[in-house]
């Protein structure tokens, strides 16, 4: 574990989009973020740096749209503790906007 | 007028006879159309245990009561038959615009038996039909065929189906194909065709389709309309079409690699939906009255074609250890002109190359190696040299060489693109799918990878047994018609009830729509007992029973056979062994099990 200037445990995660997201945020980044960060935390800090992004994810409410899908590390959010599922050093964390085929 | 066009063209190829019928009404009520009136043609009127190829096999080229009617998505059509690749009661389903066509040709579908002296086609136009010779299109491929028909006979708005040298040579993994790159593609219909020697059916025409209540459809085409339009499923098909799933299905761990050894394919962004549209898309196309236009029209080497999908994506991709997409679009292309079922053809690829990898033989393919990929498909197509081994699917060619067990297939097809061991109702889905190894007779991703209609954990198998019938009677009403099962994306079952109260001008509820679906599975599992299949049948290659997945979320997974398939037997209302109970055949209004061995 890494700490940043204030002595203040901070972590690395990737964070891959796909389809059309990649309009609003790079398809791969590496976000540096505190421990303990949540799912949510993370997300609201991409949507606070990427214009666009907030409206692709969340509906007017603020929950997720129903379609959207947020894999960590292969496991949907939806399955563990949802937008407070807690993040750890190294999670892949992969967001997809509504898709799907067949 | 209540959608139906309310004639059936019955043409006996032997004879050279074609006797035009009344669409039967109790028929309508029991089946709709498509997928219900093949199975129950070919149910009632063929023994199931005669020899697919032989002349008695029935082939039936179906229309729904939507198709054509404007309706969104209203555009299939489905073809039946008894499978020569495994004996079931196939049904496969195309879109693209030849459905509508046949009912503006006059005709809800055709019935096919016996076999034609000669290379023969089928003409329909404005009610009538002829049987036609086709000597100057046999050994075409499908594209040379479809051109030169439509030109041959002056009609540029003709649309063609066609077998390609694949279904002359009557191979196991023929299918039949339309519109140049729309295929009905799985369970060797195209063989069926080959048999009896018939090469097209060319329908052109202008009769009038309508339905029983045209103010009540327009609107609810308004609001079918709308429903699609915001459905972010679907807008998400149009930009990137079906292989936008290459990235969602690989990042769930489940996109099979190398014949299914693994589910870490190395490059899975090189073969994208995405990279497909920054790199080899011309331009999306929709099949008739679409909306969604999921369809590619891609670009490789100066020749542009429909194509490639999902499924031949991964066939020809990741499920060879290949990342060159506009290598595996060429492949995809090629199966289309030859007239080959793209999945069956890359499975048994698949297979050929992990018994060479593992020695069992000592020539053919081998993963990552695409260097000979478009000869080998060739060779397949036209039963030449080592792709010979290959034209009945990776089954036979695995039993051929002492090791079934790297064919990685259900009741002798192929399997799909996702991988089971971490999908338990998926799994299930494939397991019992009434026509073999298949994704779309219960499409399970749906709720386990997308969360359409909510979001279900794939990893749980509690309460999947209920998920897979239900999924499997509403897609097979939803087959029988007319409408492309991605309408599902974005409408449930009231929607479909909607829809087919106002064409057809009877009120049917969607618990009759999940009724008739039930009976039309019903039909297709009493044809595959009397056949022969049993429950031991109903099962996964033993690779995804027993050699858990080794990364990913899902690692460590297999599919849990049991207690799944218990409870869907129970759900079923079937016994212990999987046969549909007298009290569950008089539910549906059907025979039981014996009637059907009285034919053979």
């Amino acid at each position: 574990m890494q700490e940043d200037e204030n002595g203040a445990e901070i972590m690395k995660v990737t964070v891959k989009t796909f389809a059309t997201l990649r309009q609003f945020i790079d398809k791969e980044s590496q976000v540096t973020i505190d421990t303990g960060t949540t799912v949510g935390e993370l997300l609201n800090m991409l949507t606070a740096t990427h214009p666009g992004l907030k409206n692709e994810l969340f509906d007017e409410t603020g929950e997720l749209h129903k379609y959207v899908n947020i894999l960590k590390n292969g496991r949907n959010i939806h399955f563990l503790d949802k937008l407070r599922t807690v993040l750890e050093e190294n999670d892949l964390i992969a967001i997809f906007p509504p898709s799907g085929g067949g | 007028m209540d959608g139906y066009t309310n004639k059936i063209a019955w043409v006996d190829l032997g004879k050279g006879k074609i006797s035009i019928q009344e669409t039967d009404a109790e028929m309508k009520r029991q089946y709709i159309g498509g997928r219900g009136f093949g199975a129950h043609i070919i149910s009632s009127r063929m023994g199931p245990r005669i020899d697919p190829r032989d002349l008695a096999n029935l082939i039936t080229f179906m229309t729904g009561p939507t198709t054509g009617t404007g309706i969104p998505l209203g555009n299939r059509y489905e073809v039946c038959t008894k499978s020569p690749l495994n004996g079931t009661l196939m049904s496969a389903n195309s879109g693209g615009v030849f459905g509508w066509k046949m009912k503006k040709a006059g005709f809800d579908g055709v019935v096919v038996s016996g076999k034609a002296k000669k290379p023969s086609y089928l003409y329909l136009d404005n009610g009538k039909a002829e049987i036609r010779d086709a000597a100057d299109y046999w050994g075409k491929t499908t594209y040379e065929t479809t051109d030169r028909l439509k030109e041959d006979l002056g009609d540029k708005k003709a649309r063609v189906l066609c077998i390609g040298p694949a279904g002359e040579n009557k191979d196991l993994l023929a299918c039949v194909i339309n519109d140049r790159d729309r295929a009905a593609g799985r369970g060797g219909s195209g063989a069926v065709m080959g048999a009896k020697n018939l090469k097209v059916i060319v329908a052109t025409g202008d009769m009038p389709i309508k339905p029983a209540n045209p103010e009540r459809l327009d609107a609810v085409k308004e609001r079918v309309r709308t429903k699609i339009q915001e459905n972010g499923i679907c807008d998400a098909l149009h930009l990137y079409g079906t292989s936008v799933l290459v990235n969602i299905i690989n990042e769930n761990g489940i996109l099979p690699s190398r014949n299914f050894q693994d589910c870490n394919f190395p490059n899975p962004e090189n073969v994208s939906g995405e990279r497909m549209r920054e790199t080899i898309l011309k331009k999306e196309r929709g099949c008739y009255a679409c909306i969604v236009k999921c369809s590619r029209v891609c670009e490789v080497e100066g020749e542009t074609n429909e194509g490639p999908e999902y499924e031949g994506v991964w066939g020809f991709g990741p499920n060879l250890g290949i990342d060159d997409l506009p290598l595996i679009t060429q492949a995809n292309w090629l199966c289309n002109k030859l007239g080959l079922d793209n999945i069956g053809t890359a499975g048994s690829i698949a297979c050929a190359m992990e018994m060479r990898e593992k020695g069992y033989i000592s020539e053919g393919p081998t993963f990552g190696d695409g260097t000979g990929l478009l000869e080998l498909v060739n060779q397949i197509g036209h039963r030449e040299g080592f792709g010979a081994e290959l034209t009945d699917g990776s089954y036979r060619f695995a039993v051929k060489y002492g090791h079934p067990e790297f064919s990685m297939s259900v009741k002798m097809q192929d399997l799909p693109a996702y991988d089971p061991r971490g999908l338990q109702g998926h799994g299930l889905a494939y397991a019992t799918s009434v026509r073999g190894g298949d994704h779309v007779y219960g499409y399970m991703i749906s709720p386990e990878i997308l969360g359409t209609p909510e979001k279900l954990d794939p990893y749980a198998t509690e309460g999947k047994a209920l998920w897979v019938k239900i999924f499997q009677d509403l897609t097979a009403s939803i087959d029988a018609s007319g409408l492309c099962l991605f309408t599902s994306f974005a409408l449930n079952a009231d929607d479909y009830a909607d829809i087919m109260s106002a064409t057809t001008g009877t009120e049917i509820s969607a618990a009759d729509l999940l009724k008739i679906g039930e009976r039309i599975w019903n039909v297709q599992k009493l044809f595959n007992l009397a056949v022969g299949y049993t429950k031991a049948d109903d099962t996964l290659p033993d690779r995804l029973l027993t050699e858990p997945l080794q990364d990913g979320a899902p690692k460590g997974r297999v599919w849990e056979r049991q207690p799944l398939l218990d409870e869907y037997y129970a759900e079923r209302g079937w016994d212990n062994e999987g046969v549909p109970t007298p009290e569950k055949l008089k539910e549906l209004g059907l025979g039981e099990p014996g009637i059907m061995h009285a034919h053979t």
